[in-house]
């Protein structure tokens, strides 16, 4: 049974968490403080943390950098959409994903099962992926759209690549910046931006009905290519 | 004491340049009346005299009472030495030559007098109009509404070239902040010269002062400098206690918006809180009273229950978002911002809700990116769309399009519903304020609020036309990326 630590102040989010989340099969621990979540991370060892960033004791993105310190256990934030800005440093402080309050169970169950499973499937990633129309040769750095050839640039692939081994998670500017371009960089969205356009363009995906990529304006991209069967 | 001061740098070689000049042009003005007067020479004193005068008159005029009254010596002597007999010796024999002389030097003082005093008033009305245009600057720009440091800064700057200055610092309390502005010429070099200060005095009390400080070696501060220099702070002084009233103003403005948005939040509340409410209640009561529900019932309770939970967070949200951006809270996080690539992030986030239309795209392409907080525009833009999407016939369209103009990108959303008479298309922006939608299709009453909030805090505009067709379009503009922005 999968352990899942709660961390939020108020008595009623806690109670209505631990219900509905035992319902669905969970053991569920609740804490109602930053300290609290920071033992108990280390103590529980849970499988994912539902983390409120709204803490009266510690700032949540202090809270996942303490965890984050000793633990690489999936977090995701229960936020309210006015904190938008803790939300990105919430999520560059290594946070996985995020459920904006009030939020329903299914988003949030479909949110927690995806961020264990990549947790799970740390083990080394399937050479190649495969999205349907979609083949990603991770090895031989292959790509085909409905059975063509893709031409990416070195940067395009590298992009790709950033996204399709993170299937789910959303991925902020900043991250993205970084894993592609490298540490020196954070603040170019434009060039971020630019890339996205074109590789969207070259895999076929519309943003407006998007089936590959989805954008989060301010904050990142999130790949939602669902992989029909990995093959090793 | 002048006179001996005027009389030392004569006789020293001095490093003034003025007394070089007052010597050169009165002893060449005299030199060159000789000249003139020498065909004349036998004539004696009279004939010598007119040439003499003009000589003096024209020293005076272009250097001033000490060129003049050089010139005057100096032709004193040429006309005994050269002129009266007898000649080339320095002493006068004929009485009437006697009184010559001395009535020429009389009347050389007199017009070397008059001629200065007249170069000098028309340099002080120079400098009065210069001072009139520099103060009229300076109450323009203290009076033109900018950000208060960026008008002291300017300030500052703008007083460095009539004071000949090499720094100017202007340092005030406003509101118990404390402004400091600073301008400096670009050489460093002297900056450490005479300085001299004026106090920014408001009822009596020092508020600030402004710091004038000339380089090493310019010249000292003059009686009128320092006039000049206090009415500056004098303007400085009513530019402040005007920033301080404007303050006190807006807070009175803010807390009167905050209590017109209490008063419509209470008027609605029973409709827009307590409506949801209720729902939620009687759907939750039915299903614990332990009657026996088929599942097709359970389903429906709970959907309404659901359903009016988001509409009540709606209504919530909505509320707070007003609240905050109209208490200037909500500062938008500036970024440039791509609008196509905000665009289509909504429509793709908004898909469920737009089922029931048509949502056509046009956007131009290589539009400018925007200078706006990604996240707002993404509001407004929901806000603006979901508005659209309420007043369309199903299965309308809805049209939402980018194109930049000048400095601006300005984006439309257009729908083919009723539309929006004249008359009514300012009070759509107003809170609560509800068309002709219909009650179960309505939304919040809010979202095109929200939306010209966010858009007036970001410094752009927002209005309603006429759409193609009959109906209505909400159109906005917002800044482009200025250069180094991004």
């Amino acid at each position: 049974m999968s352990k899942v630590l709660v961390v939020d102040d108020e008595p009623q989010i806690r109670r209505a968490l631990r219900t509905s989340l035992e319902a669905h099969g969970y053991e569920v621990f609740t804490v109602g403080t930053g300290e609290e979540g920071v033992v108990g991370a280390a103590d529980l060892a849970p499988d994912l943390v539902l983390l409120d960033l709204g803490l009266p004791d510690v700032d949540g993105t202090e809270v996942i950098r303490r965890i984050r310190a000793f633990s690489d256990v999936p977090v995701i934030i229960l936020s309210v959409r006015e904190s938008q800005l803790d939300k990105v440093k919430a999520l560059d402080a290594g946070a996985d994903d995020f459920v904006t309050k009030p939020f329903g169970m299914e988003e949030l169950l479909a949110r927690a099962r995806a961020a264990m499973r990549r947790a799970l499937a740390d083990e080394p990633a399937p050479a190649i992926l495969d999205f349907g129309s979609l083949h990603v040769d991770l090895a031989r750095r292959l790509v085909h759209s409905n059975a063509d050839p893709v031409h990416l640039t070195p940067t395009e692939y590298l992009l790709l690549e950033a996204f399709v081994t993170n299937p789910g998670k959303l991925l902020t500017h900043q991250w993205l910046l970084r894993r592609v371009w490298g540490q020196g960089y954070g603040t170019e969205t434009s060039y971020l931006r630019t890339y996205v356009r074109t590789l969207r363009k070259k895999l076929g995906d519309d943003a407006a009905a998007p089936g590959l990529i989805t954008t989060e304006p301010g904050v990142g991209y999130r790949w939602i290519g669902e992989a029909v069967q990995a093959r090793q | 004491m002048r006179v001996a001061q005027r009389v030392r740098e004569f006789l020293q070689p001095s490093s003034d340049p003025s007394a070089v000049r007052t010597a050169t042009i009165g002893v060449g003005a005299a030199l060159l009346a000789t000249v003139l007067a020498l065909p004349f020479a036998r004539t004696g004193v009279e004939a010598a005299i007119p040439f003499y005068l003009l000589g003096v008159v024209v020293a005076s005029t272009s250097g001033g009472l000490w060129t003049g009254l050089t010139a005057a010596v100096v032709s004193s002597m040429g006309i005994t030495f050269i002129f009266a007999p007898p000649r080339f010796k320095l002493h006068v024999d004929r009485l009437e030559d006697v009184l010559a002389t001395v009535v020429f030097v009389v009347v050389a003082v007199v017009v070397g007098l008059v001629v200065a005093r007249s170069a000098e008033t028309r340099e002080r009305a120079t400098h009065g109009e210069r001072d009139a245009r520099f103060l009229g600057y300076l109450a323009t720009k203290l009076l033109s509404g900018e950000r208060f440091e960026r008008v002291l800064d300017d300030v500052a700057a703008a007083l460095l070239e009539p004071f000949g200055l090499a720094v100017c610092r202007i340092f005030a309390t406003l509101d118990g902040r404390e402004i400091r502005a600073e301008a400096a010429r670009s050489e460093p070099a002297a900056q450490a010269g005479e300085f001299t200060e004026a106090p920014i005095l408001i009822g009596g009390v020092t508020l600030g002062r402004v710091t004038a400080i000339r380089a090493v070696g310019a010249r000292p501060f003059s009686a009128t400098d320092r006039e000049l220099l206090e009415a500056a702070a004098r303007q400085i002084a009513l530019a402040v206690e005007r920033a301080r009233l404007g303050a006190r103003v807006r807070g009175v403005q803010v807390e009167a918006e905050t209590n017109e948005l209490r008063a419509a939040l209470f008027s609605s509340v029973t409709h827009d809180l307590r409506t949801p409410l209720a729902s939620i209640k009687a759907g939750v009561t039915s299903l614990l009273t332990g009657t026996v529900h088929d599942p097709e019932q359970q389903r429906e309770l709970l959907t309404t229950v659901l359903e009016e939970t988001d509409r009540l967070n709606r209504v919530v949200g909505n509320l707070m978002d007003l609240a905050r951006v109209r208490a200037g809270a909500l500062v938008p996080a500036r970024e440039a911002t791509d609008v196509e690539e905000v665009v289509l992030a909504v429509v793709a986030r908004m898909r469920p809700q737009l089922a029931v239309v048509a949502v056509r795209l046009q956007i131009r392409p290589e539009l400018p990116e925007v200078f706006v907080d990604p996240v707002q525009l993404d509001q407004i833009l929901t806000n603006v769309i979901e508005n659209a999407a309420l007043h369309s016939p199903v299965g309308g369209e809805v049209t939402v399009s980018a194109a930049s103009y000048r400095d601006t990108v300005e984006i439309r959303v257009a729908d083919q519903g009723p539309g929006i008479a004249p008359e009514d298309r300012e009070r759509v922006f107003e809170a609560f304020y509800r068309g002709g939608a219909e009650p179960e299709r309505s939304g919040t009453g809010l979202g095109l609020a929200i939306a010209q909030a966010i858009v007036l805090a970001h410094g752009g505009r927002i209005w309603i036309d006429g759409a193609p067709g009959g109906g209505a379009a909400v159109a906005f503009e917002l800044p482009v990326v200025r250069e180094r922005e991004g």
